[in-house]
């Protein structure tokens, strides 16, 4: 470390990005501070999720037995959800388990955990302080200020989260529109672990995750999630803001019509609320990800980079914020071992990007978020599904139907046409 | 002056959640310092500024026990094996072991919170020394121990012998966080680790027979036109007997 830095890098949040990036940094025998907002790591964020856990096999190779991760998904049901009835895909598969894909996760466990091991491995940890803002001398980011007190280091990494205010602040980022972002409302409902493995038909440590198109959302953009932790449910919704605003409708107000939907509630019959709260969320990743990420001396990563991808099937963020976090460590590693903290050795993170999976999935699913916002998707086929299954179930004793007329004749009833069915096909089969 | 500052660092009790079964959840519970305890260590700096001399941290029980080394104090002890306790003389035997192994002390001074009310006075009986608690700020004038308290409506400012056990009881929230600066100066104070045996105490505490939910009082409510709802209160309050 030269005379003139505090540290080599600082590191701003303390999620799943920055503890990853703190950690490989350290690692690598610099000096990082990270420094984190909330009194303990992880009191900023909302209990949790799912994490698809196999980039992190890197960084910690035994990751999924020692760190305090809740259920390992082996079980994934898509439901099209109606007014009454719904639709289940329901894909259950031990070959999930075998290298463990996906696990829950509740961050109040997870964070503190990261953190611990950043500690470990020599990174500095501050909590409960609040930067205010970057110190830029000669056009390069050299450093950040709380308060009165200034710190410098070399490379500043902003993991600060959706709304990052270091990202904002720097110019690296304009104040995201309402399409790109979203706002979930989320409850933990505890329930005894038997009853919670007899209702979900899982067992050991195995659990479920669904994903919910349709009457959740009561037609807003955006979808119900529910997935299953060792001894509670993590159930809520995830509405696009524009969407949310047009409807005029509550969102807490669409969380209790989802946890109190018929096909929902008896899930969660007799469980005790454990938490409750909203959080903004990323809807569009791949447009907020297409912003600059760099400055001299500054790399942005996570949430605060805009990687996060909702595929409609899955939501990721924790994945490709830790993706984010071992290119943007990589990258300055190198730039600290030239000595040279431009913004084309800043750019060493784009490169690296560029060569894992998160590039690559965010231009995968970069039409995604377009193929979402077709409105048909949270009204009409849900019904349309559940009604040709009705043809096919309903025995009223008039002459059955082979499955194409009856299911021809539903979707003539349903007011939706053949040429946006194949359309929306054909987006779907693009998109996802 | 020698001064040491007790300070607790415990799960916030305010946080925890009471359920309906009587049991007790943690969970969200953030780790906090006692709420008078930020003003006992502006009161423990007062008085070591006005005698020259330095102010030592002491706390129980596990966590994280940088509190007062992020606030100015130079170094800390911490009886990290001492559990939470119900006794309140049991907490004070243990607090009084660690400050006579910290040699040389004039004064002690210590939070006088509601929730451990009788760790202050016992603390004193102790170490055989004069407490005074409820006192609103301390400091050294000319060389004594001079405490400022509340006697009804009169501000009372009193003398003390040394050495005594002082119980400052806030008035105000005057906790400040500190900054980056001095958070990494902190982790640089060292902070010493005692033990229960090393002290040669071994606390001994009440059974808990488990925990309900305090039985309420059942509350009837009269809902409709103020004449109506009055003259069914009237006949709730004969049937009674109250009227």
């Amino acid at each position: 470390m030269s005379e003139d830095v505090d540290f080599d890098v600082i590191v701003v949040g303390g999620g799943v990005a920055g503890t990853v990036c703190a950690y490989r940094l350290a690692e690598a025998g610099h000096e990082v501070l990270l420094i984190e907002r909330g009194a303990e790591p992880g009191s900023k964020n909302l209990s949790g999720g799912v994490f698809y856990c196999r980039v992190l096999a890197e960084v910690f190779p035994d990751f999924v037995d020692r760190a305090p991760v809740e259920r390992r998904i082996t079980r994934n049901v898509l439901s099209f959800l109606n007014d009454d009835s719904h639709v289940n895909v329901d894909y259950w598969d031990t070959r999930l388990a075998d290298p463990v894909n996906a696990v829950t996760v509740l961050r109040a466990k997870l964070d503190p955990w990261l953190s611990a091991e950043c500690e470990q491995a020599g990174v500095v940890v501050m909590p409960g302080v609040r930067v205010d803002g970057l110190l830029q001398e000669d056009g390069r980011f050299v450093g950040v200020r709380a308060g009165e007190d200034e710190l410098r280091c070399h490379v500043v990494v902003a993991a600060d989260g959706v709304n990052s205010f270091l990202a904002q602040a720097a110019g690296v980022r304009a104040k995201e529109p309402p399409g790109h972002l979203a706002v979930g409302v989320k409850s933990v409902i505890g329930l005894p672990r038997t009853v919670l493995e007899d209702r979900f038909r899982v067992s050991g440590d195995e659990g479920v995750a669904y994903a919910v198109v349709g009457d959740c959302t009561q037609g807003v953009a955006g979808g119900g999630f529910l997935y299953t932790n060792l001894d509670s449910v993590s159930v809520g919704v995830v509405l696009r803001l524009d969407d949310l605003q047009a409807a005029g409708l509550s969102s807490s107000d669409l969380h209790d019509h989802f946890l109190a939907h018929p096909a929902v509630e008896p899930l969660l019959r007799g469980g005790e609320l454990l938490e409750y709260g909203c959080h903004l969320t990323i809807e569009d990743g791949p447009a907020m990800a297409a912003h600059d990420l760099t400055r001299p001396g500054l790399l942005v990563i996570g949430d605060a980079g805009g990687f996060t991808l909702n595929t409609g099937l899955t939501i990721r963020g924790m994945d490709l914020a830790a993706g984010s976090a071992i290119a943007a460590a990589t990258a300055a590693s190198a730039a600290l071992a030239a000595g040279d903290f431009s913004q084309q050795a800043m750019d060493g993170y784009l490169r690296e990007l560029e060569g894992s999976f998160v590039s690559a999935d965010l231009r995968t699913y970069a039409r995604a978020p377009g193929f979402l916002e077709n409105p048909r998707l949270y009204t009409g086929y849900g019904q349309l599904l559940a009604d040709v299954l009705h043809g096919v179930y309903d025995h009223d004793l008039t002459p059955r139907r082979h499955l194409v007329p009856g299911a021809l004749s539903a979707l003539k009833a349903s007011g939706l046409r053949i040429d946006q069915l194949v359309r929306d096909g054909w987006a779907a089969a693009r998109a996802l | 002056m020698r001064v040491v500052v007790v300070y607790k660092w415990a799960r916030n009790p305010t946080d925890a959640l009471v359920r309906s079964d009587g049991s007790i959840d943690w969970r969200n519970a953030r780790m906090t310092a006692g709420e008078d305890d930020p003003a006992a260590l502006a009161a423990a700096f007062a008085i070591a500024a006005g005698s020259d001399g330095e102010v030592l941290g002491l706390t129980i029980g596990d966590g994280d026990a940088s509190w007062a080394l992020a606030r100015g104090v130079e170094r800390a002890w911490s009886v990290a094996d001492a559990p939470s306790l119900v006794d309140n003389a049991a907490t004070a035997a243990i607090l009084a072991a660690a400050v006579r192994h910290l040699g040389e002390v004039d004064v002690v001074v210590i939070g006088d919170s509601r929730q451990d009310a009788g760790v202050p006075v016992a603390l004193a009986g102790e170490l055989g020394w004069p407490a005074l608690v409820g006192l609103t700020s301390a400091t050294t004038v000319d060389g004594r121990l001079q405490a400022a308290r509340k006697v009804g409506g009169a501000a009372q400012t009193v003398l003390l012998p040394t050495p005594a056990v002082v119980g400052i009881a806030a008035e105000a929230d005057v906790d400040r966080a500190p900054g980056m600066k001095e958070l990494l100066a902190a982790r640089k104070r060292p902070l010493t680790r005692l033990s229960l045996a090393e002290l040669g105490v071994a606390p001994d505490d009440p059974e808990s027979l488990g925990c309900a939910k305090p039985d309420s009082t059942p509350a009837r409510v009269f809902a409709g036109e103020p004449a109506e709802t009055a003259a069914q209160l009237v006949a709730a309050l004969r049937s009674e007997g109250v009227l």
